[in-house]
């Protein structure tokens, strides 16, 4: 719970897009949006790869310049310290030849002695650069908590390396000019700054100073009295002050009875009378009590609080909601009789009255838009990015079938690119879409958070090692791959640049483009294959082909090619021209089907109807209301107003569920709460306990509304699609909505709705050899049954492994689906995989 | 040094009644109103009768020259709200404007202020108390001529000037959760006084207070900064405070010490962003008194001001040495304390993010920065020559070559970054093998100091390398004597 629960100052996670790294945040403040939603206004902290690549440079240089002394980095400092540099200068300083010397000695951040090659690469990914800018984010975007500190020189960065999620910063980057600044005031050196420093008296030298001069005494301790007689005194003292009271017209009036007027005597001002009047008498009782009640009468001694009448109360209180608390305006418009000074105290002594309390519980209700913490609960969904298949990389059937490509591709994606492991829970397609890089589930982990790769081994960086020839250890390619080197995206050239202006000169020179500068990231490439008049001859004639609906079926089991262009040019050798052309036509001519006309009449002869001359009524529309309707409507159209529009029923947002919540319970005092659950929606959500703050679309819906679920056709339908398409449905077939698995188990339980924020995912099961063989023991009409109702395990009889394998294409999905739930509000109630299921189909 | 225990002291307190009605304008955080909560409470806790109570006099231009420029002092003195549009340029200048807004009565309470400081210095150096408190002082960003948040003259500067009169080192700490940079820069070069200040670094206002700021020319390694992150609790606080503070007396050896209290350190502070409890920030209050030095206590930030009342009222108790209930007496500002009138608050869930490996390697670093002062461990504690270089040559004539040399005169062939005479004559022929004699500089440090260093540097590149290479052999003290006084 703690986990989940995020304060204003809190270090986040903020996912903006799936595919890159977080965004690293602060919290400044959290709003609740009058739609209920709540508003993150957040700082921002850039990461390494985010800055232009020169402020990149100069930060390194700038960092090297705090750990030497050179004057080199004197220079740097004062470029780097004391104004901020913007890209263009730092390009410039970068290519100056003092500081391109530097670029020989050591780069490193301080503290990077005795670190490894792969520890100095990360450690790169730790740094932040901190922003003034402020941005507004959804709270439901936040991923998890991370610390942000400033570095300390003493500190090693293995420290941080060692603590996930943990970032240091040390300059400021300006993301509008595109400067950066460090961090730092400065203590200024000269006479102008520093004090002269007063001598020490010799010896016999007088200090002029006269304490009598300085101060008066106004109470000393050495007084002769004890505590109790002191007591005695303050005691009369008040009572003095109550008779005074009593005896003074306008303290009568107000205060109307005795209690008030003591309580009044007994306000601070009086016992400091008291003390101040002993002190006068030399701390004899007797004069002090004399001088209490002098021949004018008792003293009596008013504070503001007592000295303001009722009036001028209420006009301050009036003024107070106009003005603030601009006390000189309040004075000049209210209360000109009164001073600063009496206000001022007025007011202080007014904040403890009761009024000012009340007023502060207005306040208060009207400030709960503003949050001090904000419940996010984990973020389960699954990354477009995942890898659905366990045994292959998504996209590698496509480039092979259109045989363009080799096997090392493949060999090549199935590593993870950034630690090389072929094992792995989980696999995410990463980087340019054309070269089919992918990572393992904890490297994914580390890119989304640390905006890197954990070691410095990809993106060709062997051909940037070997170009820098001996030199280039592991030190460099750590450094070039934390430069983020701008790289071409044209495919099959990849090149690396430094600059980015050095990308865009490359791009317009060798590939005539002036655009793709920027690595651009496609979500998925769009083709098609075109058969050419070869390819389809080779269809028919080579026996490897043979077998279309496997290849269709596994599209990523490879084609041997040589094998096929070898049969085929022995099967054309022996052929001619036209026999040639022959075989092709005979491959690509269209059926003559006739026109529609007749193909009617043949469909209403095989119908056994007589062929009727004139009109063929069973081709005319049903009319609409002979049409079979529905046992049960899925989206039911809402009623109409009587100007024709449909009535929508209304969405209640959270602020009005909870203000008519607050209508209907009477109104309870309000309570100062404890610093954790102020107005928070966390409140809310142990109420409902249900998680708090989703979007309104997956908002908790106590009373499903029955229109959103399928009907039971729609459902077969989709169930059916499922099956004929070799996939297991669509895993939001399943979710509820507001986050609560569905029970698969049966139809009677909960009712299904589909979420129709999420469009189906594009999935496919990929049926193994059991898989396979349990299917083919299944009859036809087990398999539709399956179809349509695929949540319930088949009875196919004698196949033992057909439950488990196929007929459970629900089933076997069954533990995923509940782990996709968008917001489980509890532990996923995922059962253990069922024995025999070798990798589940889903893994998030 | 010898530690006392928690004693009867006699304290005066200085505190005038028209304090609490200074207002800094609508929204602003600072209440000088908090002095007076504090007050109240001393009053009906019954402290207030075991105190000598003083009002102080209201410090004249004059006196706040001292450290203040004149013209300044006189802006200081002539704006007003009603005729601020008159000063544009000048409040530009000193920095009067936004965080130092013009209120009425800015220099009543600038004098008020200042003058309780100095007369509690005065106080101190007639040995006529060993304890003075004002609360109503601590304005320590305040600058020589220029105002800085919420500070317009700073008290605690014209204080320990006046101890100086009588005491040959101040020591000054400061645990505001802000740098006190305004003292700090105020006595950057000299090393008579000594600014500890522990405050939270790193895009936290003022944006100085760096670890490697240590003071430059004769005061290099007299300013020592504790850098600190969010979230300090007691605990914490204590492991770095303690060690800190009694190394700092160990080796500066001060005669007298001025405490700022600032009580934005607490936790809850509206800008603060530490963990502290009351008992915590008094803590530092106690540990301080048990060196029994004349020590004066100021006050400084605070800004939740129930707490700032609670914090100061607590530590006035621990001044005087007596304990007082946590149960709040009643008086005027009762209600501000609910809902639980107590005195002593419970620090907040927030993480701590200053670990103990990190506060472990800060304090290295300072012990390491300490060990470069002239009173080193183990050795006889001796007075500060008042002028290094004039009696020198004395001073080395006198001492037997062949003996190990005494840590003095070691620390004397130690230049200063800031006191190197590299005049021309260096680089002129016979004298520049003289050169090699001089004992290098210290260069553990990275960073240059900001004093005239600059010059050297850029005039000496060549030699920078062999002033590297120089570093290993710091540490043996070299017999020769530098021909070159």
């Amino acid at each position: 719970m703690a986990a989940n629960m995020y304060r204003v100052g809190d270090c986040v996670y903020f996912e903006t897009s799936s595919t890159s790294p977080y965004q690293i945040r602060r919290i400044e403040e959290l709003n609740k949006t009058p739609s209920g939603n709540v508003e993150a206004k957040v700082m921002c902290f850039y990461r390494r790869r985010d800055l232009p690549n020169p402020l990149i440079q100069l930060a390194d240089k700038h960092q090297m310049a705090q750990s030497e002394d050179s004057p080199i980095a004197m220079k740097l400092k004062k470029i780097c310290l004391k104004t901020p540099v913007g890209e263009e200068q730092a390009a410039q300083a970068v290519l100056d030849p003092a500081l391109a010397a530097m670029e020989e000695e050591s780069s490193e951040l301080p503290g990077t002695d005795g670190l490894a090659p792969k520890q100095r690469h990360q450690a790169k990914h730790r740094e932040l650069f901190l922003s003034r800018h402020v941005e507004t984010l959804p709270a439901t975007h936040i991923r998890g908590k991370c610390t942000v500190t400033l570095l300390n020189e003493t500190e090693s960065l293995l420290s941080y390396l060692n603590k996930d999620d943990a970032f240091f910063y040390c300059l400021v980057f300006d993301p509008s000019q595109k400067t950066l600044l460090a961090d730092k005031g400065e203590i200024r050196v000269g006479s102008r700054y520093q004090t002269e420093v007063t001598n020490l008296l010799k010896d016999g030298e007088e200090d002029v100073r006269n304490s009598e001069e300085l101060e008066t005494l106004v109470w000393t301790p050495e007084h002769g009295l004890t505590d109790r007689q002191i007591d005695q005194f303050l005691v009369v003292s008040r009572s003095v002050g109550t008779f005074a009271r009593a005896l003074d017209c306008s303290s009568s009036v107000k205060q109307p009875s005795l209690h008030m007027s003591a309580a009044a005597a007994s306000r601070d001002i009086t016992l400091f009378h008291a003390m101040d009047t002993l002190h006068k008498s030399g701390y004899s009782i007797e004069s002090a009590l004399s001088s209490l009640v002098p021949a004018s009468g008792p003293v009596l001694c008013r504070d503001e609080m007592e000295e303001w009448s009722a009036s001028e109360a209420n006009l301050f209180e009036e003024a107070l909601d106009k003005y603030g608390k601009d006390f000189a305006d309040i004075r000049q418009d209210f209360l000109p009789w009164k001073t600063l000074k009496n206000l001022v105290e007025y007011y202080y002594m007014w904040k403890t009255t009761d009024r000012y309390v009340q007023q502060k519980r207005v306040k208060a209700v009207e400030a709960e838009s503003k949050l001090k913490q904000v419940y996010i609960p984990n973020y389960n969904k699954p990354n477009p990015a995942l890898i659905t298949s366990n045994s292959s990389s998504g996209k590698a059937p496509a480039v092979l079938n259109g045989g363009t490509n080799g096997t090392a591709t493949v060999t090549a994606a199935q590593l993870c690119a950034s630690c090389q492991v072929t094992n792995s829970n989980q696999w995410y397609t990463w980087g340019p879409q054309h070269l089919q890089y992918r990572l393992c589930g904890s490297c994914w982990q580390y890119w989304k958070k640390y905006g890197g790769l954990k070691t410095a081994g990809v993106f060709g960086e062997t051909e940037v090692e070997a170009a820098k020839g001996p030199r280039g250890e592991g030190e460099d390619t750590a450094l070039s791959v934390s430069h983020r080197p701008h790289r071409c995206t044209v495919l099959n050239c990849a090149k690396e640049f430094k600059l980015r202006a050095h990308l865009a000169r490359h791009v317009a020179t060798a590939h005539g483009s002036g655009e793709g500068a920027r690595p651009v990231m496609k979500t998925r490439a769009a083709f098609y294959l075109r058969a050419s008049p070869f390819t389809r001859l080779a269809r028919r004639l080579t026996r490897a082909l043979r077998r279309p609906r496997h290849y269709a079926r596994s599209p990523f089991s490879p084609i041997n090619l040589t094998q096929v262009k070898h049969e085929c040019s022995a099967a054309m050798a022996g052929l001619g021209a036209a026999e040639l052309r022959a075989a092709g036509a005979a491959a690509g001519a269209a059926r003559v089907r006739g026109p529609v006309g007749a193909v009617a009449a043949r469909l209403a002869a095989a119908r056994g109807t007589p062929p009727a001359t004139g009109r063929h009524d069973w081709l005319t529309l049903t009319p609409r209301d002979a049409m079979p309707h529905p046992p049960h409507v899925a989206f039911p159209k809402p009623p109409k107003a009587p100007d024709g529009s449909l009535m929508y029923e209304r969405v209640l947002s959270r602020a009005e569920i909870e203000a008519r919540r607050a209508e209907a319970a009477p109104a309870q005092p309000l309570k100062r709460r404890a610093y954790d659950d102020i107005n928070g929606l966390d409140r809310g959500a142990r109420e409902g306990g249900e998680c708090a703050a989703p979007p309104p679309a997956k908002r908790p819906n106590k009373h499903p509304a029955p229109m959103q679920r399928p009907s039971r056709e729609q459902y077969a339908a989709m169930c059916a699609r499922a099956q004929a398409t070799g996939q297991p449905l669509p895993a939001h077939v399943f979710t509820h909505v507001n986050g609560k698995p569905t029970n698969i188990s049966g139809r009677g339980g909960r009712r299904h709705v589909i979420s129709w924020m999420d469009a189906p995912d594009d999935l496919y099961f990929r049926a193994n050899e059991t898989a396979k063989v349990a299917r083919r023991s299944l009859s036809c009409g087990e398999l539709r049954r399956g179809a349509r109702a695929p949540w319930r395990a088949l009875r196919g009889g004698a196949a033992a492994p057909a439950p488990l394998h196929h007929g459970g294409a629900a089933r076997l999905s069954a533990p995923a689906v509940y782990s996709r739930c968008t917001y489980p509000a509890r532990p996923s109630p995922s059962p253990p995989p069922p024995p025999g299921t070798e990798r589940r189909l889903y893994f998030w | 040094m010898a530690m006392q225990p928690h004693s009867k002291k006699r304290v005066c307190y200085y505190y005038d009644s028209d304090i609490g009605n200074y207002y800094y304008g609508q929204g602003h955080p600072m209440k000088p109103h908090r002095i007076r909560m504090t007050h109240n409470l001393l009053l009906n806790y019954g402290l207030y009768r075991k105190m000598e109570i003083y009002r102080p006099h209201k410090a004249t231009a004059d006196e706040m020259t001292k450290f203040h420029s004149d013209d300044y002092i006189r802006f200081l003195r002539s704006i007003r709200p009603d005729n601020m549009s008159e000063y544009n340029k000048q409040m530009q200048r000193f920095n009067v404007g936004e965080d130092c807004p013009v209120f009425d009565g800015l220099y009543e309470f600038c004098q008020l202020s200042a003058g309780g400081s100095v007369a509690a210095a005065v106080k101190l150096n007639k040995q006529a108390s060993e304890i003075c408190i004002n609360w109503g002082g601590g304005l320590h960003h305040a600058k020589k001529s220029e105002a800085s948040g919420f500070c317009y003259v700073n008290d605690i500067v014209l204080g320990i000037l006046e101890l100086l009169k009588y005491h040959q080192r101040v020591l000054y700490i400061d645990i505001d959760v802000h740098h006190g940079d305004g003292v700090e820069e105020a006595f950057y070069t000299t090393d008579r006084v000594m600014t500890v200040s522990f405050h939270k670094y790193g895009e936290y206002f003022p944006g100085t207070g760096d670890l490697r700021d240590i003071g430059a020319g004769k005061g290099k390694y007299y300013a020592v900064n504790i850098p600190l992150r969010d979230g300090m609790d007691d605990e914490s606080y204590e492991s770095i405070f303690v060690p800190i503070i009694s190394k700092v007396m160990e080796t500066f050896q001060p005669s007298a010490v001025v405490l700022q209290c600032g009580a934005d350190s607490l936790t809850g502070d509206r800008l603060g962003c530490f963990n502290l409890t009351v008992r915590g920030h008094g803590r530092c209050v106690e540990l301080v008194k048990r060196f029994g030095l004349p020590f004066l206590l100021v006050g400084g930030g605070g800004y939740t001001i129930r707490n700032v009342s609670r914090c100061w009222t607590y530590e006035t108790s621990v001044a005087l040495g007596v304990e007082i209930a946590n149960e709040l007496p009643y008086n005027d500002y009762f209600e501000y304390f609910g809902p639980d009138f107590k005195l002593h608050i419970s620090p907040s869930n927030m993480s701590n993010q200053n670990t103990p490996e990190y506060l472990e390697k800060i304090k290295n670093r300072l012990f390491e920065n300490l060990r470069m002062l002239p009173h080193a461990p183990g050795v006889q504690v001796q007075a500060i020559p008042e002028d290094a270089v004039n009696d020198e040559s004395e001073d080395e004539d006198k001492v037997d070559k062949d003996e190990r040399l005494p840590q003095s005169e070691k620390d004397k062939r130690i230049t200063g970054d800031g006191e190197l005479s590299d005049s021309e004559d260096e680089g002129e022929g016979g004298r520049r093998d003289n050169r090699s004699y001089r004992t290098p500089q210290p260069r553990k440090r990275p960073r240059l100091d900001k004093d005239g260093s600059t010059i050297k540097d850029e005039i000496k590149t060549e030699d920078s390398k062999d002033d590297v290479k120089n570093i290993s052999s710091v540490e043996e003290p070299k017999k020769e004597l530098p021909p070159n006084p």
